[in-house]
C-alpha cells in the first residue's frame, strides 16, 4: 500500500510550524518559571510529535534531534523543572536547529545531518556533563602528575 | 470488518492511520485528540477497536486506556509507540492492551496487528 506523502509532507510543515510555535511560547514560559510543570510537558509533548512525523516521512536529521529534545525533556520533566540557564540556553539552540530544518524541508533542500556537538549535548545529562572529565583539566600537569585537579570558581 | 476510534493529538498520525485502515474495509467512527476525549468517545461510541496513542495532553494514552479496560474490560486497544517507548508499552499490555504498533507506521504491518487484536478480542 502506498501513501501520498506529498499530502503528508504538507500536513508536516503545517503541524511542525504550530509545535514549533508551541515550543517557543513554553520556552519563554520557562525563562520567566523555569518549573513551569504545564510548559515543560508542552515541549515534551511538541518535540515528541514532531520526531514521530518527521520518522514517518523519513527526515532522519529532524527525528534525530526531535527525539534528544524529548529525551532531554524526560529528564527536564523527572526533575520537575529545568536545571539553570544553561540547560534553557541548550533547548533554545535545540528550538532555533530544527526550526531551521523544517525551512529546509518547506523549501524543498536537502537536509544536512544534525549537529553532532548539539546531539552530544543534549543527550548529556547535567549530572553526567558534571562529572565528565574536563578535557583541558586532564590533559594538564597537575592531573597527569596525580596531584589535585584544580576545583573551577 | 471494524468500527475504529482513532485516539492521536497529531492530525498527521490521524489521517495515516485513516488512510491504512479505510482501504481494508474497516470504518473510522471517531477521532479523539487527547486521553480525555479517547475515554468519553469509547463511552459514546462503542468501537471494536481503538488505536491509542501513548503521549497525549490532558490524560495520556496510558490513563486512558486504564480507564477504558476498568469500565470495558474486553475492549479491544492497540497501543501507537514510537522508539524509546518500550516501558510504556509494556504498562499498557499489562494493563490490558491487545498489541501496539510502533511509529513511523508500516501499513502492512498496521493492517495486519488490528487484525490480529481484533480476532484475539473475538
Amino acid at each position: 500500500m502506498a501513501l501520498d506523502m506529498a499530502k503528508y509532507r504538507r500536513i508536516f510543515l503545517e503541524e511542525a510550524a504550530d509545535h514549533l510555535a508551541e515550543i517557543s511560547r513554553a520556552l519563554l514560559d520557562l525563562e520567566k518559571e523555569m518549573g513551569n510543570v504545564e510548559a515543560i510537558d508542552t515541549l515534551f509533548r511538541m518535540a515528541h510529535s514532531i520526531k514521530s512525523m518527521a520518522a514517518s516521512l523519513g527526515y532522519a536529521p529532524v527525528s534525530e534531534l526531535s527525539h534528544r529534545l524529548e529525551d532531554r525533556m524526560e529528564g527536564v520533566r523527572e526533575a520537575g523543572r529545568v536545571r539553570d540557564p544553561q540547560e534553557l540556553s541548550l533547548l533554545f539552540r535545540g528550538l532555533e536547529t530544527l526550526e531551521a530544518m523544517v525551512r529546509t524541508v518547506a523549501d524543498d533542500r536537502e537536509l544536512a545531518p544534525a549537529d553532532e556537538g548539539l546531539l552530544a549535548e543534549l543527550r548529556a545529562t547535567p549530572e553526567r556533563a558534571a562529572a565528565a572529565p574536563d578535557p583541558v583539566a586532564a590533559d594538564s600537569p597537575e592531573a597527569v602528575g596525580g596531584e589535585p585537579k584544580k576545583v573551577r570558581s | 470488518m471494524a468500527r475504529v476510534l482513532i485516539a492521536d493529538d497529531a492530525s498527521f498520525m490521524r489521517q495515516m492511520i485513516r488512510e491504512i485502515i479505510e482501504p481494508e474495509g474497516h470504518e473510522v467512527v471517531g477521532e479523539a485528540t487527547n486521553g480525555i476525549e479517547a475515554v468519553d468517545l469509547y463511552k459514546e461510541l462503542q468501537p471494536d477497536l481503538v488505536t491509542m496513542d501513548i503521549v497525549m495532553p490532558k490524560r495520556s494514552g496510558i490513563d486512558a486506556v486504564k480507564t477504558i479496560l476498568a469500565d470495558h474490560p474486553a475492549a479491544c486497544v492497540v497501543m501507537c509507540s514510537a522508539l524509546g517507548q518500550e516501558t510504556l508499552v509494556m504498562e499498557a499490555l499489562q494493563a490490558g492492551a491487545q498489541d501496539f504498533i510502533v511509529k513511523p507506521f508500516k501499513p502492512d504491518s498496521v493492517v495486519a496487528t488490528l487484525k490480529n487484536a481484533l480476532e484475539k478480542a473475538d
